[in-house]
């Protein structure tokens, strides 16, 4: 895929998934914006890996539930590769994937889905907000957002996470009736449990174990197999598509 | 076990920040002690090790050290209290936010060139087995009344017997396994020998910090260890150590422990542990549509786990016919497994020497496919992993490791056995997949061919605690039975105070 002189930005990109999505944009020659929150130093590194890469890299720091950095971040993008065709949800709030830890229900108050609600869900709006104006100009943009398998087979009931990312396929659904007649494509990548990440490292062998077995590819996602579905809806070779959600997960679920 | 980290030789490539002190000499003044550096890399990452070049003097003060701490302490120590040390001082590395435990999850890729997650569950799942519960597993499957290691116990022949362990063992270990040094080193100190062990230079590291760990917990105990390096085949610092043993334990290859056993003192009691073949046995009934698959991916993690490096790893599976999925098919689906745990566990970079070996075996299998039909070779076009099937021949002999294996389908598992049985003083570790009377049918006849340990496929490389060792005692085969007969007791009572 061909993505020379593409422009896409990628929000939570210093590490795990969104430094490996940046990665493999910059292999096709894009220019890749790697958003980050904390991290500058690991940011930089995704950066210049990029450049490595053959394609540019440039990190920007935005946290991208503050509406007003996100506009802040659009600006600059701009103001550095000159337009933006491709944005890529993949920020969320930390999460710790460990069956052994998580909360059950009757623990969780509404309080932590709203987090997660702000965290997954409130950052996708924002950048999706301040994306449509440099889509529409040309009438052309994509917008992919990563959501999890889970939304589909909660395995493990992270209840409160599970049902802020279910809430951004739906919303991806919505967006994509709405921006579809101005040429602004919306899908969603949901993989399965993806390791190893800052969030699942305390995911014990056990339960990775017992994901394999169930999995027809016979093997847990790691950050690098999540690339090539985002590549693909980010770029022409999904044109007809939109409001689909791509499950990256060896084959554990099935739609 | 054989094998070796990629050595950089001489300066070279990365360099660490700070070379990993390797080694533990309990009595010699750092200062005093000269060190060579080892540099190892793999996986991006680099490791310096400055491993201790012991002068002859120095190796016979240190042997002097151990003796004398052993005297003073861990002679008198009951074998309980040995093991809720060395039990403490093992749930230390077990935490991942220890120290050495850190060092070595950082180190050890560069070091052995596996990968990092295989160092990282291959050292839990190594130290597991040296917890409190495990040892003492250890200690009651040799002896049938432990406290025999602590005082005079009634002999059921009459009159009373005590286990003795030397006072000084010799450990010559081998190989690149990170841990494997423990299952000796825990032995020696169990029986309450002082022990000195000559570090392999493919794993530097690992008991050094095992005796580290134990010097925290109780400096006393570790006053008894002595972990010391050598250039392979340097004859003068080998002698030193083995001239001061009261036993000697060596792994390796039988060329290796041919050179050892020569010079080892007529007296001095030898135990060697030579390199050994594993296969595994997958009956019919393990291969049913809903079991196949799940068999296959045991038998590749068994493949996956240290490349093949270990004396417990498979070469070659022999596979009934019958089953619902033919043996072609579990060929098939072991492939696909190594393909799918390559991904997680990416087999170690090879050197030269072994590249040139995998190269060979690949293209007399090549050779063979070509002429026959009954030879097919699966693989990846890297030669991360390789599965050569073959009809109706159960030779048996390591195709170049690393990830290659042949799958031999046979009318029935017994028509191996000859083959097998020709192998005898190579086999130790056979992982079967049958019905529970088949298992003990089978498990028969592979003891009368030679093999000493049967498991469950997934299982090969991760022996029990207390296993036999080569079918060996790991304890009594250390100590020598004291005995006071029976007359000797009877006799004594004439002359108490209180006699009648």
């Amino acid at each position: 895929m061909d993505f020379r002189d593409r422009v896409i930005l990628v929000t939570g990109a210093s590490r795990g998934i969104g430094a490996a999505v940046a990665r493999a944009f910059a292999a096709e020659g894009g220019r890749v914006a790697v958003n980050y929150l904390r991290n500058a130093e690991a940011a930089e590194a995704v950066a210049a890996e990029c450049r490595a890469l053959g394609g540019d890299g440039w990190p920007v720091r935005a946290d991208v539930g503050d509406a007003e950095a996100v506009a802040a971040m659009f600006e600059g993008v701009e103001r550095e590769f000159g337009a933006i065709h491709a944005v890529v949800n993949n920020a969320f709030l930390a999460y710790a994937f460990d069956p052994a830890a998580r909360t059950p229900f009757w623990d969780l108050d509404w309080a932590d889905y709203e987090r997660q609600m702000e965290g997954s869900l409130r950052g996708c709006f924002n950048v999706c907000r301040a994306a449509i104006p440099a889509f529409a100009e040309r009438a052309e943009g994509s917008i992919v957002n990563i959501a999890t398998d889970l939304v589909e087979r909660p395995s493990i009931p992270y209840h409160e996470y599970t049902t802020a990312k279910a809430a951004v396929v739906a919303f991806s659904r919505n967006l994509a009736v709405e921006l579809g007649p101005r040429g602004i494509r919306v899908n969603c990548v949901a993989p399965g449990l993806v390791y190893p990440t800052e969030g699942s490292r305390n995911t014990s062998e056990a339960a990775m174990e017992r994901i394999v077995a169930d999995t027809p590819l016979r093997r847990i996602a790691a950050p690098e197999d999540v690339a090539g579905p985002v590549l693909f809806l980010a770029s022409d070779w999904s044109r007809f598509m939109t409001g689909q959600t791509l499950y990256v997960d060896g084959g554990l679920v099935m739609r | 076990m054989l094998g070796g980290g990629r050595r950089i030789p001489g300066g070279g490539e990365g360099v660490a920040a700070v070379a990993e002190l390797a080694g533990h000499l309990p009595g010699l003044p750092a200062e005093s002690v000269a060190r060579e550096t080892l540099r190892f890399s793999a996986w991006g990452r680099c490791a310096e090790v400055a491993a201790p070049v012991l002068s002859g003097d120095q190796l016979t003060a240190l042997a002097a050290h151990v003796r004398r701490s052993r005297e003073r302490f861990l002679a008198g120590l009951r074998t309980q209290e040995i093991v809720d040390i060395l039990d403490r001082a093992v749930r230390t590395l077990l935490d991942r936010s220890d120290p050495r435990r850190r060092r070595a999850e950082e180190l050890l890729p560069a070091v052995t060139g596996y990968d990092p997650e295989t160092v990282r569950l291959g050292l839990t799942a190594c130290l597991k087995t040296f917890r409190g519960a495990q040892l003492s597993a250890f200690v009651a499957e040799d002896f049938a009344n432990p406290q025999m290691l602590d005082g005079f116990q009634p002999l059921r022949k009459g009159g009373y017997g005590r286990a003795f362990g030397p006072a000084l063992i010799a450990h010559v270990w081998a190989g690149n396994v990170p841990g494997l040094p423990l299952w000796s080193l825990v032995s020696g100190l169990l029986v309450k020998s002082a022990n000195i062990g000559k570090l392999p230079s493919a794993e530097p590291l690992m008991a050094g910090w095992f005796a580290g760990a134990v010097a925290d917990i109780e400096p006393r105990l570790a006053d008894c260890i002595g972990i010391v390096w050598w250039k392979g085949g340097d004859e003068v610092r080998q002698q030193a150590l083995l001239d001061q043993a009261g036993l000697v334990l060596a792994y390796g290859g039988n060329a290796t422990l041919e050179r050892i056993r020569a010079r080892v003192p007529v007296a001095t009691r030898f135990l060697p542990f030579g390199h050994k073949l594993g296969f595994g046995m997958i009956a019919a009934a393990a291969l049913d549509a809903d079991k196949a698959a799940g068999v296959a991916r045991r038998a590749a993690l068994d493949i996956v786990r240290y490349d093949q490096h270990g004396c417990y790893s498979p070469h070659v599976f022999y596979v009934e016919r019958g089953g619902a999925a033919s043996p072609r098919v579990f060929a098939s689906y072991l492939g696909g497994e190594l393909a799918a745990l390559s991904h997680r566990f990416p087999r170690r970079a090879l050197d030269a020497e072994e590249a040139a070996g995998l190269a060979a075996a690949r293209q007399e299998a090549e050779i063979r496919s070509a002429v026959s039909d009954s030879v097919e070779i699966a693989g990846d076009a890297e030669g991360a992993w390789r599965v050569v099937f073959a009809d109706d021949d159960p030779g048996l002999a390591p195709a170049g490791a690393n990830r290659t294996v042949k799958v031999a389908a046979l009318d029935r598992l017994d028509d191996a056995l000859p083959e097998i049985a020709r192998h005898a003083p190579w086999l130790q570790t056979v992982g079967v997949a049958a019905a529970p009377e088949e298992l003990f049918r089978l498990s028969a006849l592979l003891g009368e061919a030679g093999a000493s340990r049967v498991c469950a496929l997934g299982e090969m490389t991760a022996p029990e605690a207390g296993w036999h060792h080569d079918g060996r005692f790991n304890l009594l085969d250390l100590v020598r039975i004291v005995e006071i007969e029976r007359g000797a007791e009877a006799a004594a009572e004439d002359f108490a105070a209180y006699c009648d």
